[in-house]
């Protein structure tokens, strides 16, 4: 897995390396620390951002790089041309309030334009044992998915899939994996069957309702040697229940999905992706 | 032509006996099978000559009954002044409010209020306040719905959810609206924006709709036409939501539409067209349903879109006020829609996330014990009863 680190030698930026440390010495690939600057005389103090960052990632093979630029822009042009299967960023907020206020924070920004899954690391800087993986089932469509097959995630077109497909170096056999669905529906009109609105992971399961059979295929799809894989339902309104849950659970990393597209689809969805890395208090891996 | 009339309500709960029949019955699946077969046929096959005779029947019968609840208001004067005491905006707000109790249903009722305006019965203010009322009382229907599956035995929280969404953000929208509007209209901000009848309609009304009326009225006593008025009016709303297309909408054939409910300036704007076309808030609630399928609406969205469908469910009734010829009766409905609007918007703007927990949070506490709902029902009948008393 080839993953790009980034630095400018801020506290935030420590966070982020010191998280991805643990990531970058289980990678098959030398990871690479990145460091944007404004000006050319900017690059003493890149160097020494990088030297301190090769200090956190110690045990992981590092090679570092300096480009000059915009940070936002330079760390997405960095991530397509270097063709990266993860990126980490930390959670930089834009010194500027009216840009964050247009365009939201660099880290945001990173978050939409990168071809790649980012990591946004937060507070924690230990190993990964925990891990939330919130799944909406929008990526898919149950309906069209045919049997599970484990050898083939590719055949299933969700958030599950393109984690396990893009990011299996993450896995280390260890690790405990919950997979989350909210469901925030209530009875559209009294009288409606409403067994299920009240239901936990095994009971959708058992019923075979659309919310288990996500569940299900997840659980499939993830399970490995080693690694203890969970489904969990929550009820209620979609963000408030992801963020309990992370607390509760007290996970190491969340995965979410990333929704927003370009054009009138910026305006006219909802970006959940947004509001909850805004909002998480821990890292939070956006897969796409 | 609001959510709560009843032929609204004997159509939900078919669909709602549908469901508790077929089990786990997907109005989104039925909605899935029509649109196969509606999309092998030409565009001019869709066209239905049996709906489309209903929409003017209906039509006709609107007309109709505006113009029978105008001859007839003056005779009910005497029972709306003495019997009812509907004297100040408190009361008439509290009169619309039972009344649409009594009938289930609220487009009739603001009807009938602009009618008692324009035959001097109540004044300005309180043809505003029983509309206002109607609303608040049209509200309450889907409530009394999930109440009685209650009593069935079915789970609570479930068969009461959408109905005390409803009539919380109806509440909780439309008072502070009620106080703004009787503001606007004693200031006569909006007086200036009027709208009258074209010369076109009123010799059409001329001459297909005042033979009949004449005809009612030297055959019925005047509280009678009015009633006549009333339950033609019914009838109209009953024919109006049979012509109405099947729209539905499904997940799996329009993914991203999906997520366009997360969005409440979304929501809020589609619950604004939607119920302007179908003029009715449960319908509008209903082709919202396939969106996540088996009945179930999402917590995120359903609030914005009630906000956008109370507004816009007055549409029918600004079209009775330009059938009564009454400048005035039009200004008082753009007042309800303008003041309505105005604190939607502003909570939409300034502290959405707020009110959606706090009506959420609201919602959960009068489900959760049975003397939390005893005690909510019985404050929403006593609440129009005190304010006919004031």
């Amino acid at each position: 897995m080839k993953i790009l680190l980034t630095t400018h030698g801020a506290p935030h930026d420590e966070v982020a390396l010191a998280f991805g440390a643990h990531i970058a010495r289980g990678a098959n690939e030398p990871a690479t620390v990145l460091c944007v600057v404004e000006r050319a005389s900017d690059r003493p103090q890149a160097g020494a951002a990088l030297k301190r960052a090769c200090e956190l990632l110690r045990g992981a093979e590092v090679h570092t790089k300096i480009r000059m630029g915009q940070a936002c822009r330079e760390i997405i042009n960095e991530a397509e041309q270097g063709k990266y299967d993860l990126v980490i960023v930390g959670e930089r907020p834009d010194p500027n309030l009216l840009v964050r206020f247009l365009s939201g924070s660099d880290t945001i920004r990173v978050v939409e334009h990168a071809p790649c899954p980012v990591i946004v690391a937060k507070r924690k800087t230990g190993p990964i044992v925990r891990i939330l993986v919130c799944d909406s089932g929008a990526q898919g469509r149950l309906a069209e998915l045919g049997p599970i097959v484990p050898e083939r995630p590719e055949a299933v077109p969700s958030l599950l899939a393109r984690f396990t497909a893009q990011l299996a170096d993450l896995l280390h056999g260890e690790e405990e994996v919950t997979v989350l669905h909210v469901m925030s529906q209530i009875s559209a009109a009294p009288g409606v069957k409403d067994k299920q609105l009240r239901a936990e992971a095994k009971e959708l399961i058992e019923e075979h309702s659309p919310e288990g059979e996500l569940l299900e295929r997840d659980v499939h799809v993830l399970e490995q040697p080693g690694v203890h894989v969970w489904p969990k339902i929550r009820h209620g309104l979609v963000i408030d229940e992801i963020l309990a849950e992370a607390q509760a659970g007290r996970y190491d990393l969340v995965v979410i999905g990333a929704h927003r597209g370009a054009g009138w689809q910026r305006i006219l969805l909802d970006d959940i992706a947004h509001k909850i890395l805004v909002q998480m208090d821990r890292p939070v891996l956006v897969v796409r | 032509m609001e959510g709560s009339r009843e032929p609204e309500v004997s159509e939900l709960s078919s669909a709602e006996e549908a469901l508790l029949d077929d089990g786990v019955a997907s109005l989104a699946t039925t909605s899935a099978d029509s649109w196969a077969s509606v999309e092998q046929r030409a565009w001019w096959q869709h066209i239905n000559l049996r709906k489309i005779a209903l929409f003017l029947v209906s039509l006709y019968l609107f007309v109709l009954a505006i113009a029978l609840m105008k001859d007839g208001a003056r005779g009910l004067a005497p029972l709306v002044r003495v019997l009812f005491s509907v004297n100040s905006p408190a009361n008439a707000l509290g009169f619309g409010w039972l009344s649409a109790y009594l009938i289930m249903s609220g487009s009739p009722i603001a009807a009938a209020s602009l009618t008692f305006f324009d035959a001097g019965v109540i004044d300005k203010l309180g043809a505003f306040a029983m509309i206002n009322g109607s609303r608040l009382g049209a509200s309450f229907i889907v409530l009394f719905i999930g109440f009685l599956y209650v009593l069935r035995g079915r789970n609570r929280a479930t068969s009461l959810s959408m109905g005390l969404l409803s009539l919380t953000v109806t509440a909780l929208t439309h008072v502070p609206a009620f106080l703004l509007g009787l503001w606007l209209l004693s200031r006569g901000t909006l007086d200036a924006i009027q709208m009258r009848s074209g010369a076109l309609l009123t010799s059409a009304t001329d001459v297909t709709i005042e033979p009949v009326a004449q005809l009612v009225t030297g055959l019925l006593p005047l509280w009678a036409v009015f009633l006549v008025g009333l339950g033609l009016s019914m009838a109209s709303f009953s024919l109006f939501d049979r012509c109405l297309p099947q729209a539905t909408l499904k997940e799996s054939q329009v993914g991203w539409m999906s997520r366009l409910v997360y969005r409440p300036w979304v929501m809020f704007l589609l619950g604004c067209l939607i119920t302007t076309i179908s003029m009715s808030v449960s319908i509008s609630l209903s082709i919202l349903v396939p969106l996540s399928a088996r009945g179930f609406v999402r917590r995120e969205n359903v609030i914005p879109y009630i906000m956008g469908a109370n507004i816009m469910t007055f549409v029918d009734t600004l079209l009775a006020a330009v059938l009564l010829k009454n400048p005035e009766a039009f200004t008082v409905v753009l007042v309800v829609m303008v003041s309505v609007a105005f604190i939607c918007l502003l909570v939409l703007a300034l502290a959405y996330n707020r009110f959606q927990h706090g009506v959420l949070a609201f919602v959960e506490r009068v489900t959760a014990k049975s003397r939390n709902l005893a005690i909510f029902m019985v404050g929403i009948f006593l609440a129009p009863i005190l304010l006919m008393l004031v």
